[in-house]
């Protein structure tokens, strides 16, 4: 790259060439005041702000969007310069109303900043206010456009890093303005919230809404989002001892750099809720154990309820052995937590009964790729994706589940990356695709996306376009699994599908001699073949060479925010910490079905749960809840009380994530640690420390006083975690040595080929619902739903049902719809969505207590009709 | 004609003949433009889509020329020229004229869709002053005389009879 040199005010600077002024001298620490102007936005030029001076000519200039030349001699605070860029404020002032005083910006105000800076008090000009309606009835973001300056930050931010394109500049002049399709409120708008025009806004022309008064930061604290797989930096406003504001933390490297989604930036407000637990408390023996008792428990001290968790939970291991209690963890609890809570588990009370909730939504999967890639996709920076040639994209709605991971596919197909969806569902996604793959079975059968991607690597292998080379270095099993896909047609396959021949050669040609990267939903193994395509995509990432190359491999969105923590710490029934192989099957745990059946069979006496709300979260809550009531004794420690928690017989308040030390790992494998950043409510303790007493009350030698303490022996025990806390974050190491790629003795191994079954649909059940997590709460619930703001967003939650459909069962405008499922029924409103296929229908999650997870089976899937905890057989129709 | 009745065949077909051409927006806005004498927000996402662009940004591009308009206009549209010369030799008595006659207001469209009244800074004709075009003819040297009788000429009972 050729170097070129010039002068900022005399002083001699030499920066790149294709660097801009405002760049090389931001680089040379010479200060330019900027508005238009964001690192992660192209320039633009709209504000005029930073002009600068060009001695030679004369000439004033934009420093953001001009080129730094060779010779160029640059003045930036001339009384020329400084007159213009003067009067370009005082044109803004001008144009402003004169609400600064109740602004909600304050001196965070970027031009109230610069105005003061540059001594404009009152402009001097004819006030020509451009004042437009106040638009504030979504919950989430208050547009005052009268103090819009038009410097395109929301609409670039917008288009270029979450690429919704839901605003636009409309019109011109002085009556241009950014706008919704036809200037439409942004509720009814495609904007999803996710806050990101509001941090970069530099006025007040967009706000966060607060429903009450909730005043300004007096300081800033960076954290670590505690909501989805992402692990998003935030900056966290905090005005007394309370969280006011969040916004994308200006770290210079994070996962989500200036963007956010509505979870992160709105929903953090469910940690000032009136149902967070703020003491321990107890069940007096007398009372019984009833979910709707509110008031039975009283308030003890923390000495008195450590005395006895331990008293009774050592009764009954002495009396019922270690088999008989249960420990579930928490896959939105830390690393460090994970990891004392099992070593709790397995170590004081000897136990294997150890799981967190995170192990059916996505851990499995990762543990099987996992074993199956020797590791090699541990690392998977979402960044990449912006490089990869082909990413393919399996029925996954990342844009949902975890919007980041979605931005950045997005922000890769715009930059022209090879994006082919494979999904029954039109997802957002489906616009910047090169190919869409829609596998719908006619009649509604089962959807066979395995045979699909099998008939795609046969038609490479037809080719000849699989990477030998690899193959031959890194694989068993090619052959085996050639010719396993003998009788495999892959016209037939796709005609099963309802996919065009086309589409699949087309599909060939996208990919053929291309690296892929693969986006699987955490959810895939719940559908009827989960595990058979899993297996499939393994193949053509073995077929293809697609591991080990930058921007290819498998990524997986991750739902919550430390499932790969969770496991890589072994709150895992069948791993130890660092993802050792637990091999005899009789030492392994149980999964979460397998111990709802345990205590209802009564094997399983005791259970501490700590961060899960198992009646909330899993299917079939009256039947969880009753068999939870069996329990002689059940701890729980979490940060709201819930309906798990008033089954409990001693009740602990643990801290929310932006009030406690520790770690988490997202599912890029990035281990991020954070600090507190208010106190914890009351007398809730971070959990680690409450597990450190637990551990002290029962005896155990090693004390843990500090986080550093754990932390020190996770990096003994995980060589994985080595780097744990050096940084705010680090990676996670590969330690498997023995992997392929780096020479190790072993190799990626070919499954064979399974022809599908051909479950046809049933009579009773003809429909297939989709139970999905959506963009506005997370998982079951438990945090979002006690957000203020999206309480109000999403009340009701509507069953969304295709064109087709509504049109089959006469419903339209609004109304109630039941769905029934073998296991339960729900009664909803619905909606129509243009997108879905016709014969599936999608039920958010969350809402109304979650009450969709009743339409599938806990235990059992492989008879029954429902599939997993995520797709269920069910009828639909009109009340 | 009710203007606000859309052909859809016939913008399917022009939205088809631009489907997914590359810089193809603006020519496809101004056929629609063209076909029917406004761009009909309806059709802004059918353009969208057939381009791979967000409604917004087609939005954008409508609102920001003068050219497109959303709103359906008049059979006839009167452009009264308001730059410096015709100024000076009295349009904005013109203007006054105009609208007193047709009982519109800048911007506005006369309910039985005949007349549409705009401004525009300049003409260029200014050797004319003070001018006004009515559709693409021009009309120059204007007095109130002048513009009644070409109003009339174009008013719709002036049409019915011829």
């Amino acid at each position: 790259m050729e170097i070129i040199a010039l002068t900022f005010n005399g002083q001699k600077v030499t920066c790149p060439s294709g660097t801009s002024l405002l760049q090389a001298a931001e680089q040379n620490g010479i200060k330019i005041p900027t508005l238009c102007y964001h690192p992660d936005l192209k320039p633009h030029g709209a504000c005029r702000v930073c002009l600068v001076e060009d001695e030679k000519t004369g000439r004033l200039m934009a420093s953001c969007v001009t080129p730094a030349a060779q010779d160029m001699s640059i003045l930036t605070d001339t009384p020329r310069v400084l007159n213009h860029r003067k009067n370009i404020v005082r044109l803004m002032m001008a144009e402003h109303p004169e609400s600064c005083i109740v602004c909600s910006k304050g001196n965070r105000c970027e031009l109230r900043k610069i105005a003061a800076n540059l001594g404009v008090g009152e402009s001097g000009l004819y006030p020509m206010p451009n004042y437009t309606p106040f638009e504030q009835l979504n919950p989430f973001i208050t547009r005052d456009l009268s103090k819009c300056i038009l410097c395109g930050k929301c609409i670039r931010a917008d288009h270029e890093l979450v690429v919704t394109g839901a605003i636009e500049y409309n019109h011109r002049g002085f009556h241009s303005r950014p706008a919704t399709l036809y200037e439409k409120p942004l509720e009814d708008s495609i904007c999803t919230f996710c806050g990101t025009c509001v941090s970069i806004c530099p006025t007040g022309a967009l706000s966060v809404k607060n429903t009450r008064y909730v005043g300004t930061p007096e300081k800033e604290t960076n954290s670590i989002c505690g909501f989805c797989g992402a692990g998003c930096s935030l900056t966290m406003g905090v005005g007394g001892e309370k969280i006011v504001e969040v916004n994308p933390s200006k770290r210079k490297i994070s996962v989500n750099g200036a963007t956010l989604c509505m979870r992160g930036h709105f929903a953090n407000d469910f940690i000032n809720s009136s149902d967070r637990l703020i003491r321990p408390m107890i069940r007096p023996l007398t009372e019984t154990k009833d979910e709707d008792s509110n008031d039975s428990h009283i308030e003890i001290l923390w000495e008195d309820a450590f005395d006895s968790i331990a008293s009774r939970m050592s009764a009954i291991k002495r009396e019922h052995g270690p088999q008989s209690i249960a420990f579930i963890g928490s896959s939105k609890c830390s690393n460090e937590e994970n990891y004392l809570f099992q070593k709790i588990a397995r170590g004081i009370f000897e136990t294997p009964n150890v799981i967190n909730g995170g192990y059916a939504f996505g851990q499995k999967l990762l543990s099987y790729i996992d074993e199956k890639t020797h590791g090699t996709c541990r690392v998977a920076p979402l960044a990449d994706l912006e490089d990869a040639d082909v990413i393919i994209t399996l029925c996954s709605e990342p844009e949902q589940t975890v919007p980041v991971a979605g931005y950045h596919i997005k922000r890769a197909a715009k930059k022209g990356s090879t994006l082919i969806v494979v999904d029954p569902v039109k997802t957002d996604l489906v616009m910047l695709s090169s190919l869409w793959i829609r596998p719908i079975p006619s009649p509604p059968a089962d959807i066979s996306i395995a045979e699909l991607i099998s008939a795609l690597a046969k038609e490479l292998i037809k080719g000849n376009f699989q990477d030998q080379q690899f193959i031959d270095q890194h694989t068993l099993g090619f052959n085996p699994f050639n010719d396993s896909l003998t009788d495999l047609d892959p016209a037939k396959a796709a005609a099963h599908s309802n996919v065009s021949a086309e589409s699949l050669s087309r599909a060939v040609e996208l990919i053929k001699d291309k690296k892929i990267a693969f986006v699987m939903g955490a959810d895939i193994l719940h559908y009827p073949e989960g595990d058979q395509l899993v297996d499939a995509v393994l193949n053509l990432c073995f077929l293809t060479g697609s591991l080990g190359t930058k921007g290819a491999g498998i990524f997986i969105p991750l739902p919550e925010n430390n499932i790969m923590g969770a496991m890589d710490m072994g709150m895992v029934p069948d791993l130890l910490p660092g993802r050792i192989k637990i091999e005899s099957e009789t030492d392994q745990g149980i999964d979460l079905g397998a111990f709802i059946e345990s205590v209802e069979a009564g094997q399983i006496k005791a259970a501490y749960i700590m961060g899960e709300n198992l009646s909330r979260a899993l299917p079939q809550s009256l039947r969880v809840a009753s068999a939870l009531k069996n329990l002689e004794f059940m701890v729980v420690q979490d940060i709201v009380n819930n309906k798990t928690a008033q089954m409990a017989d001693v009740i602990l308040p643990g801290a929310a994530v932006y009030e406690k030390s520790g770690s988490f790992t997202n599912m890029e494998g990035r281990i991020q640690t954070f600090e507190p950043v208010v106190p914890p409510p009351g007398d809730a303790k971070a959990d680690w420390e409450i597990l450190a007493h637990i551990a002290k009350a029962m005896g155990h030698p090693e004390q843990y006083q500090t986080i550093g303490k754990i932390r020190q022996e996770i990096r003994r025990v995980v060589p994985m975690y080595q780097g744990l806390g050096n940084h705010h974050q680090d990676w996670i190491k590969n330690s498997n040595s023995n992997n392929p790629l780096s020479g190790g003795k072993t190799k990626f191994l070919f499954s064979p080929h399974r022809a599908s079954g051909d479950r046809q649909a049933e009579g009773a059940y003809p429909f297939v619902a989709r139970i999905s997590s959506v963009r506005y709460h997370l998982g079951s619930g438990t945090r979002t739903s006690r957000s203020e703001r999206i309480r109000v967003y999403a009340r009701k939650g509507e069953i969304e049902i295709s064109p087709a459909d509504c049109r089959d069962l006469g419903l339209n405008g609004s109304g109630l719809v039941r769905v029934k499922s073998e296991f339960g029924t729900l009664e909803r409103e619905f909606k129509q969505n243009n997108r879905l296929p016709g014969g599936h229908i999608l039920i958010p999650m969350a809402v109304n207590n979650n009450d969709a997870m009743n339409l599938v089976g806990l235990t059992g899937n492989e008879q029954s009709d429902s599939y997993g905890w995520t797709l269920s057989r069910v009828s639909l129709e009109k009340i | 004609m009710d203007p606000k009745e859309i052909d859809w065949n016939k913008l399917e077909s022009i939205i088809e003949a631009h489907r997914t051409q590359d810089w193809s927006l603006i020519p496809l806005l101004q056929e629609v433009q063209e076909a029917f004498g406004y761009i009909p927000p309806e059709s802004i996402e059918p353009i969208a889509e057939s381009l791979n662009m967000q409604p917004a940004q087609v939005q954008g591009v409508i609102t920001f020329y003068a050219g497109f308009s959303l709103k359906p206009k008049g059979k006839c549209v009167l452009k009264v020229c308001r730059g410096t010369a015709c100024h000076v030799k009295g349009s904005r008595s013109i203007l006054r004229h105009v609208k007193n006659e047709l009982e519109l207001e800048e911007g506005e469209t006369s309910e039985d869709y005949q007349f549409t009244l705009e401004t525009v800074a300049c003409l260029g004709a200014c050797f004319l002053a003070p001018t006004m075009m009515v559709n693409r003819e021009y009309f120059g040297k204007l007095n109130p005389t002048k513009v009644s009788s070409v109003l009339g000429q174009y008013s719709k009972n002036k049409e019915d009879e011829g």
